[in-house]
């Protein structure tokens, strides 16, 4: 195994791919219940539908469509951050510690955005896991530009 | 930078760059639908009357119900090129790293990267939902298997 830090970091992509399981099971029958005619469809967004089953009472439907799509925003960050530190030799150690604390905080932070969704807890999740980030985004920088 | 553990990371587990093919395809698939985006979103917008010369302050979706519906449609699935594939480039690139870029994960990543060319041109051009739906939940598939390949390589 050439960097420990690769670990977490296919932890957090498998991840990704359970929350797309788990936003089908809960969007398409919420779907069904709102009566979206999802076989003539033609050119919708993912926003639009959103609208549509928040329109339909269906609020919690698009919870975990919410956290599906947060996950492709600040973790893709962590993705370059994080192979960059494991080519350069940097992805053992603390650096695999603190990439495995990221990962285990945007867990915990898709399950509270699914489940109870308290923004102020998911905003404390957010930024300690942020904070991971960007000692990692620090330690590639200097990884990088020190020689 | 230490060089001398890349190079020794290097020697343990040779790297394998057959799947970053598909990964180059799929960058530059991209960049063109950011060519098409602009090339149909530009006249839209003078059509509805948008001086972009005076424009402030523009966001993602801003131009929706104000511009015509199918003229954002190239710009919508440049926006979902964003998405996903990023976590596909994230899965590649590691794949490729510990030396598992070849062979069945290259069949992978290219069908998935097929799979999300058909859907740009399904949904810039139609935009019919069933079959966007189909093709997403296809290529979807592809990096599943990739993450669980990933998994499988790093924790073996």
């Amino acid at each position: 195994m050439a960097s420990e830090i690769l670990k977490p970091v296919a932890v957090l992509a498998l991840w990704t791919m359970v929350m797309w399981l788990w936003l089908y099971a809960t969007r398409l029958p919420a779907m069904k219940r709102v009566k979206i005619d999802a076989i003539n469809m033609v050119g919708s967004t993912g926003k639009g539908l959103r609208e549509d089953l928040v329109a339909g009472g269906e609020v919690k439907a698009s919870w975990v469509a919410d956290n599906y799509n947060h996950l492709h925003e600040a973790p893709t960050v962590f993705y370059a951050v994080a192979l960059a530190l494991a080519i350069m030799g940097g992805g053992n150690g603390m650096n695999a510690k603190i990439a495995w604390a990221y990962v285990g905080l945007r867990i915990l932070h898709s399950l509270i955005q699914v489940i109870s969704n308290r923004v102020v807890v998911r905003f404390a999740l957010f930024a300690l896991s942020s904070l991971c980030l960007i000692a990692l985004c620090v330690h590639a920088a200097m990884a990088a530009f020190s020689g | 930078m230490e060089w001398c553990s890349f190079v020794r990371n290097m020697g343990e587990n040779a790297m394998s760059t057959e799947i970053l093919k598909p990964v180059a395809v799929l960058i530059a698939w991209s960049l063109i639908m950011l060519v098409w985006t602009v090339i149909v979103r530009l006249p839209a917008m003078k059509r509805a009357g948008i001086d972009i010369n005076t424009v402030v302050g523009g966001h993602p979706g801003a131009l929706d119900g104000v511009v015509d519906a199918k003229a954002q449609w190239p710009a919508h699935n440049y926006n979902h090129l964003m998405e996903q594939p990023t976590l596909f480039y994230a899965v590649a690139l590691l794949l490729a790293f510990v030396g598992m870029g070849s062979g069945l994960n290259v069949m992978i990543a290219w069908g998935y990267v097929i799979l999300r060319i058909a859907h740009s041109l399904l949904q810039a051009t139609v935009n019919i939902i069933r079959y966007r739906f189909l093709l997403f939940a296809l290529s979807t598939l592809c990096l599943v298997a990739l993450s669980l390949h990933a998994l499988m390589a790093v924790f073996h």
